[in-house]
Parts: structure tokens; C-alpha cells; sequence
């Protein structure tokens, strides 16, 4: 943390970043390590009035899994700072993708631990046991005190998922869009964990298995959908927007820029979305097939690397005809 | 959001729910069979806590022991009857999963491997061994079966109160 609030160039690898987004790195910064003391609070509260509620597990389970997105977010954005080296010319982005997939599979493993344990517990008709907790020298059931905690932690992560929503875009970062995410939906586990527990009280054992299985679906949907988006980001797909909504308009951008110039005829990019930064790759056919002058390529390189902050290693390649083998899918005007 | 407001109906109807009877309830409603009834305690020779004194294995059975006594006065204050069934833990911890008995006892602490089979009260007593290993002993209640649970822990924590 230190590091970031040192002021100063702020880079992603050799990309300086804009003020805009200098900020909205260090807020993001904050906000994460906020969310890890949050949640070092809930998961001890949680743990203390565990009890034997499936639902309650399942509840903590997801609390302390919520530790690794915010961590493998804070870890990536010290890694992505080192400069690219001789061993990794392309620099350290991708250590953004490999934080985001180790959190992804995780998520995965232990969703479909709790649903399948959760399963069998139903199955076997094991009846939850809570008893009763000494407090303040007189006893009361212990279901109370978990349905309070459950109720406590529930709303604030609601409200950092919301601002780390805002940051994610403007970063571009996919493993906070994630966190911000399951923030975002973390509410419900909370309510599904207090109603299993209310069920008990009501000797309605099956409900607490019920809010179990719903819990640890959300775990494992959740887990899923971020190792698909995980693996696709490193499979190289094409860059798209921060959600993985559609296709990153800077695409069309770069490629009608390059078109538009005098001494081009046609002009098509492929772009690797590396985490916060994009390697991109344009092939530009010059027009009469008359090579360009290298100050021409060298000012058409400057002004694509000007249009976004996101760009900064970008390759441009003179060609006869554009190579289709490299940049399936429609020819003209398409960004694909 | 949709799946949002589902839950938060189950909620609100769990809540509105409970405003009725007894809260937390039994599955099976030992509590309420026990009380002005018969409490089946199966008890498991131990020491101090539960002893069967020489000559009384014709039936009816006679326990005695710190935890016998305290099971005495619990029946006393549910209005209930004891009734004793001797036996080893393993046989005693069978016959209480399967529904055969309400209460099991026998000087056994909260590390008890029995926690698949029962449920534990909360530790009311402390005892040292020769090792010098502190052990916090509980009963052994059916699974599940809260409103009673609750109801034994609420006795067990008054007694401690005052020995």
C-alpha cells in the first residue's frame, strides 16, 4: 500500500497511467484492503457462532473464500509494476489472469464441496443440533446470535461491491469487476444462512440444508463463471469490455483511425487484452502499395498509443493484402 | 434480483412464522412427550457421575452420581418420571440416534466421538485428570431436538449457578 500512495508515475509495466485512473487504482487499493478487514471480522464473529448449522458453514465457507479475490487483486497490482525484463518482454500483466483463475477454481472446488456435502447431509435426514449460549449470565438459544451476525455482516458488502463496481471499469480490471460482483450478491447468502437457521427454530431441520444448497450453488455459479472468464482471458479471446459485455470498443477505434489515413487503404488490429493493458497487432495495407515513410508509421503508432491509456505496446505491420489466416471473421468494418 | 426476493420472502415468512408456538421447536417433539411424561435416560458407568450401586440390577434400575442426580432434578422440574436404561456408550448412543431413549449420560466431556449420533449440551461442569487434562462435560440429547436441547442447557447453566 505503501508503495501506490507514494505519488509519483504510477505504472502498469512501462504504461504510465492517467490521473484519472491513478486514482481510481489507489481508491481500489483502499477499498480492498477495507474489504479484507471487513471480512477478518465477519469470518471470526461468524466462526464464533457457528454452531452446527450446515447453512452457517456453508455462509462462512464463502467469507473466507471472499479473501482471495481481494488479495489476488492486491497482489497483481504489485506485480503488474515491474517493467518488462529480458525473460518477460511482454512485462507482468498476466499475472492479473493468473490471480483471477487460481480465485476461480477455488471458488469452483469449494462450491461443489458444500453443495455436495450439503446434498448428503439432506439425504441422511441429519437434524441440525443448536443449542443454547451462555450470555450475559442467562441463556438463550444460540440461533438468535446467528441469525444477528448473519444479519450484521450482510449489508456492508453490498455497498463496497457497489464502489469497487465504478473502479473496476474505470480500470479495466477483471478480477475487481469479479469481487465487486460477489460483493454485490453477498446480501443474499446472508438472508439464505438466517433462514436456514430460523427453519431450524421452527424444527423445519430440512430448511437449513435447503439455504445450504442455495449457498453453495452461488459459490460454485460464481466459481464457474469466473474460470470461464478467466481462462478466456488467458486463452487470448479478444479484448472486451470490463463486464466481458461485448467487444472493447477501441478495436473499432484503432482500426477506422488507421483506415482514415492518407497513405493507408485498409487496416485491421488483433488485440490481446493482457489484464489493464492491451497488446495490439495492426496490419495496415498501404495504398498504391507504395511503402510508407517511417516517420508515417511512427506517427500513426504515437497517435493509436495517444487514443487510449490501454494501449502502449501496439505493433503496426505493412502488408500487401490483409492476412485473413491471422483475423478470422468478417473483413470490413467489423472489429472482429 | 429475482432470486434476491424469493429469499427474502422465505424470510419473512419463517419470521411471521415463528411468531406462533414454541421457539425453537422440536422435529420430533421430545419436549413436549417428555414433559408431565417419561424421560428415557440411557446412563453409562463412569466414575462419580454415574454410578450403579451394588445389588440394583433387578429392574427397576437405581443410578446415582453427580450427572444421575441432576437428570433427577430436570425430570422433577418437567414433572416427569426417569426412566433407566443401563448400558454400554456405544449401545446407549445407538438406541438415542434411533430414537429409543432422551438423554444419554455417562461422564463424558465435548470431545466426545459421539457427535454423529447426538447432540451435545453445552459443557457444565470441569473436571482434571491424572495427566492434568481438563475435560468439560456434557449429555448426550438427540439430534436435532433444540426446543429440548435449549431447555436442558437453560436447567444445566441454573444448577451451575448455584452447586
Amino acid at each position: 500500500m505503501t508503495g501506490l500512495s507514494s505519488g509519483g508515475a504510477l505504472r502498469f509495466g512501462h504504461t504510465e497511467l492517467p490521473a484519472e485512473q491513478r486514482e481510481a487504482l489507489r481508491k481500489a487499493v483502499k477499498l480492498e484492503w477495507a474489504t479484507m478487514g471487513f471480512l477478518a471480522i465477519t469470518t471470526t464473529l461468524v466462526f464464533l457462532v457457528l454452531g452446527n448449522s450446515q447453512a452457517m458453514k456453508a455462509a462462512w465457507i464463502e467469507d473466507l473464500l471472499s479473501f482471495l479475490p481481494p488479495l489476488s487483486f492486491l497482489l497483481a497490482t504489485r506485480i503488474i509494476r515491474k517493467l518488462p525484463s529480458e525473460d518477460h518482454p511482454y512485462g507482468y500483466h498476466r499475472s492479473t489472469g493468473v490471480a483471477h483463475l487460481v480465485a476461480a477454481v477455488a471458488l469452483t472446488a469449494m462450491g461443489a464441496y458444500l453443495l455436495v456435502e450439503s446434498g448428503l447431509g439432506l439425504l441422511k435426514a441429519e437434524h441440525p443440533t443448536i443449542g443454547g449460549i451462555e450470555l450475559f449470565g442467562s441463556t438463550i438459544w444460540l440461533g438468535w446470535l446467528m441469525m444477528g451476525v448473519m444479519l450484521l455482516t450482510a449489508a456492508p458488502p453490498v455497498f463496497l461491491g457497489r464502489a469497487k463496481m465504478k473502479l473496476a471499469k474505470k480500470l479495466h480490471d477483471k478480477v475487481l469487476y469479479a469481487d465487486a460482483d460477489m460483493n454485490k450478491a453477498d446480501w443474499m447468502t446472508a438472508v439464505a444462512a438466517v433462514a436456514g437457521v430460523a427453519g431450524i427454530g421452527l424444527g423445519l431441520w430440512w430448511a437449513d440444508y435447503a439455504a445450504a444448497l442455495v449457498i453453495s450453488a452461488s459459490i460454485l455459479h460464481d466459481g464457474i463463471r469466473n474460470t470461464r472468464a478467466a481462462v478466456s482471458a488467458l486463452m487470448d479471446k479478444r479484448a472486451m469490455t470490463y463486464d466481458d459485455s461485448e467487444p472493447h470498443p477501441l478495436g473499432r477505434q484503432l482500426d477506422a483511425y488507421l483506415r482514415g489515413l492518407p497513405w493507408t487503404e485498409d487496416a485491421r488490429s488483433r488485440i490481446r487484452d493482457e489484464g489493464h493493458v492491451f497488446h495490439v497487432e495492426s496490419f495496415v495495407v498501404p495504398a498504391g502499395g507504395s511503402m510508407p515513410g517511417l516517420e508515417q508509421l511512427e506517427q500513426a503508432r504515437e497517435a493509436c498509443i495517444a487514443m487510449d491509456w490501454k494501449v502502449q505496446d501496439m505493433v503496426i505491420v505493412p502488408v500487401s493484402e490483409l492476412p485473413n489466416e491471422f483475423l478470422p471473421g468478417p473483413t470490413s468494418g467489423g472489429e472482429r | 434480483m429475482r432470486r434476491g426476493n424469493i429469499l427474502a420472502f422465505m424470510l419473512a415468512a419463517l419470521l411471521a412464522l415463528s411468531g406462533c408456538g414454541a421457539y425453537p421447536a422440536d422435529p420430533e417433539g421430545t419436549l413436549d412427550r417428555v414433559r408431565g411424561g417419561t424421560l428415557r435416560v440411557g446412563a453409562s458407568p463412569n466414575g462419580d457421575w454415574v454410578r450403579i450401586p451394588a445389588g440394583s440390577d433387578t429392574s427397576p434400575v437405581r443410578v446415582e452420581g453427580i450427572e444421575a442426580n441432576l437428570v433427577e432434578r430436570f425430570a422433577q422440574q418437567l414433572g416427569a418420571g426417569v426412566e433407566w436404561v443401563v448400558g454400554t456408550e456405544q449401545g446407549l448412543a445407538e438406541e438415542l440416534k434411533h430414537g429409543g431413549l432422551d438423554l444419554v449420560i455417562g461422564g463424558l466431556d465435548d470431545k466426545t466421538p459421539w457427535v454423529s449420533h447426538a447432540g451435545l449440551t453445552r459443557p457444565y461442569a470441569e473436571s482434571k485428570d491424572q495427566r492434568g487434562n481438563l475435560h468439560k462435560h456434557v449429555m448426550l440429547v438427540p439430534l436435532g431436538e433444540n426446543a429440548f436441547l435449549l431447555e436442558l442447557d437453560k436447567f444445566l447453566l441454573e444448577e451451575k449457578k448455584q452447586p
